[in-house]
């Protein structure tokens, strides 16, 4: 069966039983049942003792749950959570994501009972998502057993990148603060330890995935590495990959005694590693957010050249600086603009703005200027990627900015990146853009770190060109 | 030669000396200096090398040779005295006698590492004796195609010596084929191999010449 075949019960399950339905408000069971009552029709809480549980009926043992449900989800204590999911196994369920905790992680005994779990998969072939996993949420359809807090309201209007973590409160904290300017997602998955389902047969499920358009990781460990990185290569071919890869594992040689074991640490072979095989690497939670935003919502760029517009000089300058800056991984430039875009610059803006790039198009600007100077500069054919920033301050400009730039930016192919930065009410502004389809940070420096991202993504997809000429 | 042949005729098991790994280079196309093995107690009056020689100690043992005087460079008389000088110093070691390559431009390093996650990986960058103060090398995984060693190449900060920097005529596309060469020869070694340092590799006459090689094998 094919990994899409094999993870449709648990993307989309017909019937789901939750193994710990408990009445008890302050268990995880209980959190998990209220936010599954909400979109599954065939939902089957399982407890020893309880009759119903918010109001639901309740089924008291494994074994009395009628045939042929597709998922299940397992929240009691390791040691009874491992029998519960030994039963799921003989009752044929297709897939059991296991939300324990306990096991590996703590060590002693609860690496033995992860045995026992593997033991079980091997057995009787049933998939199982953790232990030790948040589990799933999915947009699309709300289906939803993350036991925490997770900016599930902004985060429902769903989007293209699917979200695989291995850590659990890495994946719901920094989502949580993405949503808050908005963040599309596909899919969220929570690993956990891996006894069966890794980030490779997400890789895999997500890479054909129709409405996924950019896969997000968080990992510490990569199992299978070699594998993952073919899977990645392919995927990538046809969408981001980027990977958040924390966790220095030691290079482990006997004696580190060539150069090469004295500089490789693990990390550098990551960085090249990743490199050969079409992966874009984050180095923390807010990275990995702002380049799969990016890379999920705008267009590849044509090349490398960014042209600014900002209405504070200030800002012009420091943005024109971290473009130029020296970085080993990919190179931006400023454009240089045509005559005709110029003498238009001119003519749109007073006569005391900066109409070279960065435009400075003053703090007397208004809507109109900023709109038909993006449109100027979207226009010149040496331009790839423009960087707006937008100030709410000066008192030209009105709140109808957001709506007339992102309707500018929709008309180009070209990607706009905004910056907003209006005290309490930045991240009202920022996410007033992404509703209306346009990508904004609220620094400069995450703003061109995003364009670097797209440009990135540009050599990748070119590199694949290269390689097919062969 | 076999890499299995090679391996299972090492002088000491799973611990190649430096011969012995310049040996392995020659079957996969990679070009040292011509070379000449003084086995202890052998007789090396006959030696018909080129001038001036290079005279190294020869013993997987001894990782840093310069450190401990076991390299002699330039010679041009008195090879037979050098030789046993060498020998006196390190008694019971073989001594590795070369033809002194010229070359100018900077020195590269091309290494290897068996990665724990990823399998053997390779490594390249400015060589010489100051390669890990200049921490100027990138990585991929082997083995790998002469378009991504090109690739990797580029990314160096000295990229633009390979690309005809300053009246440079050091050849990119050449290197590339020698990174090729070695993914190939730490891929085929397979759970052998742990880890590899070519340094300096050096740009003669046209052709690029590995100078000097050691490999530490998983025993």
């Amino acid at each position: 069966m094919s990994i899409t075949q094999d993870l449709k019960p648990l993307f989309y399950p017909d019937s789901v039983a939750l193994i710990g339905a408990s009445a008890n408000p302050a268990k995880v069971g209980n959190r998990i049942l209220k936010v599954l009552k909400k979109t599954v029709t065939n939902l089957y809480p399982v407890h020893p003792l309880e009759k119903e549980v918010l109001g639901i009926s309740v089924v008291n043992r494994i074994e009395d749950l009628p045939d042929n449900i597709s998922l299940a989800v397992v929240t009691i204590s390791a040691r009874r959570a491992v029998e519960a999911v030994r039963s799921c196994a003989v009752k044929g369920i297709k897939v059991v994501v296991i939300v324990s905790g306990g096991f590996s992680e703590v060590g002693g005994e609860g690496s033995l009972l992860e045995k026992e779990l593997i033991e079980i998969h091997k057995k009787y072939g049933t998939r199982m998502l953790g232990p030790n996993s948040l589990g799933i949420f999915l947009p699309e359809t709300g289906l939803d057993t993350i036991f925490v807090e997770h900016g599930d309201k902004a985060l429902s209007g769903g989007g293209g990148i699917a979200f695989i973590t291995q850590s659990g409160s890495v994946g719901t904290e920094a989502l949580g603060l993405a949503s808050n300017t908005g963040y599309g997602m596909r899919a969220f998955v929570g690993l956990g330890n891996k006894v069966d389902l890794t980030e490779t047969h997400f890789l895999e499920y997500f890479a054909r995935d129709s409405k996924t358009n950019c896969l997000a990781f968080y990992s510490e460990s990569i199992e299978d590495g070699k594998l993952f990185l073919e899977k990645a290569k392919e995927a990538s071919r046809k969408k981001a990959v980027v990977i958040l890869k924390a966790g220095r594992t030691e290079a482990g040689q006997s004696a580190v005694s060539s150069h090469t074991g004295k500089l490789a640490g693990s990390d550098n072979v990551v960085n090249g590693a990743f490199r050969q095989y079409g992966i874009q690497r984050a180095y923390d939670e807010e990275e990995i957010c702002d380049a799969s935003k990016a890379l999920s919502m705008l267009n590849i760029p044509g090349g490398n050249r960014v042209a600014v517009i900002s209405a504070a000089g200030g800002y012009g300058v420091m943005c024109t600086d971290y473009i130029e800056q020296k970085e080993t991984r990919i190179k931006l430039h400023l454009a240089k603009f045509t005559q005709n875009t110029t003498n238009k610059l001119n003519e749109i803006n007073l006569p005391f703005a900066s109409t070279k790039n960065p435009v400075d198009i003053t703090a007397s600007a208004d809507d109109e200027i900023y709109v038909n100077s993006l449109d100027t500069v979207l226009r010149d054919p040496g331009v790839d990627i423009v960087i707006c920033l937008t100030f709410f301050t000066i008192p030209a400009v009105t709140k109808k900015l957001v709506g007339k730039i992102s309707a500018k930016a929709k008309e180009f192919d070209k990607p706009v990146i905004t910056f907003a930065q209006y005290g309490p009410y930045t991240a009202k502004y920022l996410k007033e853009f992404y509703d209306l389809g346009v990508v904004g940070f609220s620094s400069v420096y995450r703003t061109v770190r995003a364009a670097r991202f797209l440009v990135e993504r540009a050599e990748i997809v070119k590199s694949f060109g290269e390689d097919n000429e062969h | 030669m076999n890499i299995n042949t090679w391996l299972k005729n090492l002088n000491i098991p799973g611990k190649p000396d430096e011969w012995e790994v310049k040996e392995l280079f020659h079957s996969y196309n990679i070009n040292t200096p011509i070379n000449y093995l003084v086995k202890p107690g052998a007789d090396f009056t006959n030696i018909s090398l080129k001038s001036p020689y290079v005279v190294k100690v020869c013993n997987p043992e001894i990782l840093h040779k310069t450190d401990v005087g076991g390299v002699k460079l330039n010679i041009t008389s008195n090879l037979n005295t050098v030789i046993r000088n060498m020998q006196g110093l390190f008694p019971g070691s073989s001594i590795l006698v070369e033809e002194m390559v010229p070359y100018t431009g900077i020195e590269f390093i091309i290494g290897a590492l068996a990665d724990p996650d990823f399998g053997p990986a390779l490594m390249v960058g400015a060589g010489g004796i100051l390669t890990e103060l200049y921490k100027d090398v990138k990585f991929r995984l082997a083995p790998l195609e002469k378009r991504e060693a090109v690739r990797m190449l580029k990314e160096l900060t000295v990229a633009d010596i390979l690309q005809g920097y300053r009246g440079s005529n050091m050849d990119i596309y050449t290197l590339a084929d020698l990174i090729v060469s070695v993914g190939n020869l730490v891929n085929d070694l397979g759970a052998n191999f742990n880890q590899l340092d070519i340094n300096p590799v050096v740009f003669s006459e046209g052709k690029w010449i590995a100078l000097d090689g050691m490999s530490i094998l998983n025993l």
